[in-house]
């Protein structure tokens, strides 16, 4: 035909007509589609953008691209936690094997191992600190320092201490009423002590030995107070150089990295938020952060009060920390602070934690400013050691002491849990803690086991030997009778404690060889991420590895994304399935209106394909008219979003999958492609059958008659 | 004068579930062009079957018929639309105008179909023929704002706009008063002495019978005869 564009000019005029002619069925019609496209292209956006937002939380901070796992794990690799407990894997022997191994197919980039799990850390106590001042100031005493400013500190350090040791004594006795018999009965030792150290006969007796009385105080009574201040601690054990090349969303954020091949901790900084720091500043920054951010008020907000309230009534963790010269000073700089005459520091303090809305900033700056200062803020310090305890391989407590040489933040997740209650350990450390032995331990044991068999030892002096941890190899080997693998391995681990090893340093391939649970792996490019999940898992049986990708090695989190896409394709489906019906419905009702004016255009001369292309451009411009008006809806929510400030993360979990603080939503073209050839097939299918009846039209329908 | 259609011994049978129903049964007939030619007979007597056969909107079960020259029976569906649109003229009882279509673009249609005319030439044609019936004010109205008449009128328009050879109109005055059907007739003849287009209606209407040349009757799927309509002026 000579004249397509004039054909097409009627098609759509008679189209348009229609459609307007036939107002309300064109505007449910348009309305189901406008909501389904909507939907569609701000849903799908929202869902890419949380995929993205976690794809960049996981691949940055843990997961990497891909993961391998021993494939006779009896569980899946699951990196931020499986169900209520760490995942059993089955160790990779010889990582250096898996990394010579796997870094032959090239687009890997690095590999970095992994033993991911979590333990007991027994954190320094304010015990400790305080003996830790009072030994300081007699050293000074010993060495004849005799000065009023010493003496005075000396004095106030004593009797710090003395007020701590009291207030221990009144917590056991508290708990020996809920205690049963068999536990008095155990802690009768550690109970005589405390009972010494708390009675007024030691501390007279204090000046005539003072080193003795510090070191009994260290020995017997310090180590009671250590169970208040344990906390878990999930940690990955790793080539820590490593992890943070591979891994550029850590960072250090106070303190230093581990040097170089060093044994060390790097504790996760928001696990320290939460859990080592002090309740009243943690509740402090969570006030802050609720009225800064999520923009609640401490007026309206019955959490918010809950927290204030807390905060007044627990005092007692700063004032335990003061000793008198600091709390003079504290009291000082409140009274300056808030404009009070007020001389009991309980009282100023929880003043100074009775906020509101109004002073609530004022408070919040005093506290850091003034008070902070005087105070330990967090539990465990950058240079502390750490002990950590550790269920191992064979079922018996390991325990390590692991010096912390910082705190590790990962960018842009400062303040989700997935990825903040983390903590770097070297690999060293980690496989102490695991307890896998090493050839080299495999062949010391063996060593040990020959030896012991030929000696004789005192069964008296045996547990004291073994578990004592300071005699080292030969005391085990002379005094052991019955040597068993659990207390020779507590030796092992024993000697580990001492401080030479802080000091040495590990080269590359003793960091390498030797066990492992799981290992990252870093593309050059991730585009093709699955054609080298193949290559790997051609490479994998001969090492009796897995290959996962990362979505799949974050375990739940990963799923969640799936779940949330499953939810809005599943809703989109009912959506378009609906409009479908409803559209086919609508439009062979009108098409059997139009029977006599589809016979009249064939009368006169109208090719079949004419009345079918007539109904399908009908359904098409319709729904290409509202699916456009509903992309464009979806477009604008998708930018309304993004302009007021994108949807907050209310919870830790959404900071994660947000991989920030909010969810900025970027307009997918992919959505907006998908939500228009959506629209295109719903509407060529359900513009089908009316097509189909259309084309079935006789002209003879024409010479019909009304009557 | 040449025969535009002849019919040759044409039967129709309608099937209705098992029953046969035979609408036309062997007729025979021959239309010279320029021919201002009716049908006429009772309702149900087969006029309405004989115009969709030689309007080539259906086939006949046997005989044939040839329009402009081609043989009915043996061209394809396709083939019959385009001898439609290219040959003939339809006018219907019901005047059968695209409702959501303006008056002007109603006339215009077939033409868009044949796809010869360029914009202009359309525009010109479609116009020339809205003055003629005497419509060339209402060029942009919907149908739904005209009377019977002026609806009748747009679809001679429609009908001649592609200078067919044949035009057939069936019963065109049945749903008009007699002034008005009179006058539909009156611009039917017209169209025919100017143009020389053959014209096939039918009717049984006796005033409007008075207006053609010649009259075939039919009754019962048979033709009667046919008689020169002898006419003053």
């Amino acid at each position: 035909m000579a004249s397509p564009v004039g054909k097409i000019r009627i098609l759509l005029g008679i189209a348009g007509r229609n459609l307007f002619a036939s107002r309300a069925r064109t505007a449910i019609i348009g309305a189901i589609l406008l909501l389904g496209t909507a939907l569609v292209v701000a849903g799908s956006s929202l869902v890419e953008s949380v995929d993205r937002g976690m794809r960049s939380s996981i691949q940055g901070s843990l997961g990497g691209h891909l993961q391998v796992y021993s494939a006779a794990s009896k569980d899946e690799l699951a990196l931020y936690g499986g169900m209520g407990r760490e995942p059993l894997l089955e160790p990779i022997v010889d990582f250096a094997r898996v990394k010579e191994a796997l870094s032959r197919v090239p687009n890997v980039k690095r590999v970095v191992p992994m033993g991911i799990d979590q333990a007991l850390v027994a954190g320094g106590n304010q015990l400790d600190i305080g003996l830790e001042k009072l030994r300081a100031d007699v050293r000074f005493l010993e060495g004849g320092d005799r000065s009023a400013e010493l003496l005075r500190r000396y004095e106030a350090h004593k009797s710090h201490l003395r007020r701590m040791i009291s207030l221990l004594w009144d917590e056991l006795q508290a708990s020996r009423a809920l205690a049963d018999d068999q536990l008095i009965r155990d802690r009768k030792q550690a109970n005589e002590d405390l009972a010494r150290a708390s009675s007024p006969a030691f501390w007279d007796g204090f000046e005539k030995d003072r080193l003795g009385s510090l070191e009994f105080l260290e020995n017997r009574v310090a180590p009671q107070a250590m169970e208040g201040t344990t906390t878990f601690v999930r940690y990955v054990g790793t080539d820590i150089d490593a992890f943070m090349e591979a891994f550029d969303r850590a960072y250090v954020v106070e303190g230093e990295r581990v040097p170089k091949g060093q044994r060390g901790i790097l504790l996760g900084k928001w696990y320290a938020e939460e859990y080592l720091k002090l309740k009243s500043a943690r509740r402090l920054d969570k006030l802050k952060d609720a009225r800064d951010y999520q923009r609640r008020t401490i007026a309206a907000d019955a959490e918010l009060q809950r927290w204030v309230k807390e905060n007044q009534s627990q005092l007692n963790e700063i004032q335990m920390q003061l000793d008198p010269l600091q709390a003079e000073e504290a009291v000082a700089r409140l009274q300056k602070g808030l404009g009070s005459s007020e001389k009991e520091l309980g009282k100023l303090l929880s003043e100074l934690l009775r906020t509101s809305d109004a002073d609530f900033d004022h408070k919040y700056r005093l506290y850091y400013e003034q008070l902070a200062p005087l105070l330990q803020l967090y539990s465990i310090r950058v240079g502390d050691t750490i002990t950590i305890k550790a269920a191992s391989r064979s079922g018996f407590i390991n325990s390590v002491n692991v010096k912390v040489y910082g705190f590790v933040h990962f960018r842009g997740l400062e303040k989700s849990r997935l990825a903040g209650v983390m903590s770097l350990l070297d690999l060293m450390t980690w496989r102490d803690l695991y307890g896998y032995l090493s050839r080299e331990q495999s062949e010391e044991m063996t060593a040990l086991r020959a030896a012991a068999g030929t000696r004789q030892v005192s069964r008296e002096n045996a547990e004291a030997e073994l578990f004592g941890g300071g005699g080292g190899v030969e005391a085990v080997s002379q005094k052991a009778a019955r040597i068993d693998e659990a207390a020779v391995l507590a030796d092992i681990g024993g000697r580990k404690k001492s401080d030479d090893l802080f000091d040495r340093v590990y080269t590359q391939e003793e960091r390498d060889r030797g066990v492992a649970l799981n290992a990252a792996i870093l593309l050059r490019d991730p585009s093709r991420l699955r054609q080298t999940q193949a290559e790997l898992e051609k490479a994998a049986p001969g090492l009796g590895l897995k290959v996962v990708d990362w979505q799949k090695a974050s375990g739940l989190v990963g799923q969640s994304v799936s779940l949330f896409r499953m939810v809005l394709y599943t809703a989109v489906l009912i959506i378009f399935a609906v409009a479908l019906v409803i559209i086919n419905n609508a439009m062979v009702m009108a098409t059997l209106q139009r029977v006599r004016e589809i016979g009249t255009m064939r009368a006169i001369g109208a090719q079949r394909r004419f009345v079918t292309a007539m109904l399908l451009v009908e359904t098409a411009a319709v729904s290409l008219l509202f699916g456009a008006g509903g992309a464009g809806l979806g477009a604008f929510a998708v930018w309304l979003i993004r302009a007021l400030g994108g949807i907050p993360a209310g919870n830790d979990q959404l900071y994660f999958f947000f991989s920030g603080p909010a969810l900025l939503p970027t307009l997918g073209t992919t959505s907006v492609a998908i939500s228009m050839a959506l629209v295109l097939v719903v509407s060529l299918i359900s513009g089908f059958y009316p097509a189909l009846i259309a084309m079935k039209v006789s002209p003879v329908e024409a010479m019909a008659s009304d009557d | 004068m040449s025969a535009i259609v002849s019919v040759t011994n044409v039967s129709k049978i309608y099937k209705l579930g098992k029953t046969e129903v035979p609408a036309l049964r062997g007729v025979s007939l021959e239309i010279d062009q320029g021919e201002f030619l009716s049908v006429a007979g009772p309702s149900g007597s087969g006029k309405t079957t004989l115009l969709n056969l030689v309007g080539c909107v259906d086939t006949p079960t046997s005989g044939s018929v040839v329009v402009d020259g081609k043989d009915t029976t043996a061209l394809s569906e396709r083939a019959l639309t385009s001898l439609r649109l290219d040959s003939i003229g339809f006018i219907f009882q019901s005047f059968n105008l695209v409702a959501v279509l303006s008056v002007f673009q109603n006339v215009e249609f077939p033409l868009l179909l044949q796809g010869r005319l360029g914009k202009k030439e359309r525009a010109d044609r479609v116009n020339g023929l809205l003055e003629a019936v005497g419509l060339g004010d209402h060029a942009r109205h919907r149908p739904s704002e005209l009377s019977g008449g002026q609806r009748q009128r747009v679809a001679v328009a429609r009908a001649l706009v592609g200078r067919p050879k044949l035009v057939l109109a069936d019963e065109p005055t049945a749903n008009l008063d007699s002034q008005t059907g009179a006058n539909i007739i009156d611009l039917m003849r017209d169209m025919n002495r100017k143009d020389g287009t053959t014209f096939l209606f039918s009717t049984h209407d006796q005033k409007v019978l008075s207006h053609a040349n010649a009259v075939i009757r039919i009754a019962d799927g048979q033709l009667l005869g046919r008689e020169t309509v002898a006419r003053a002026g």
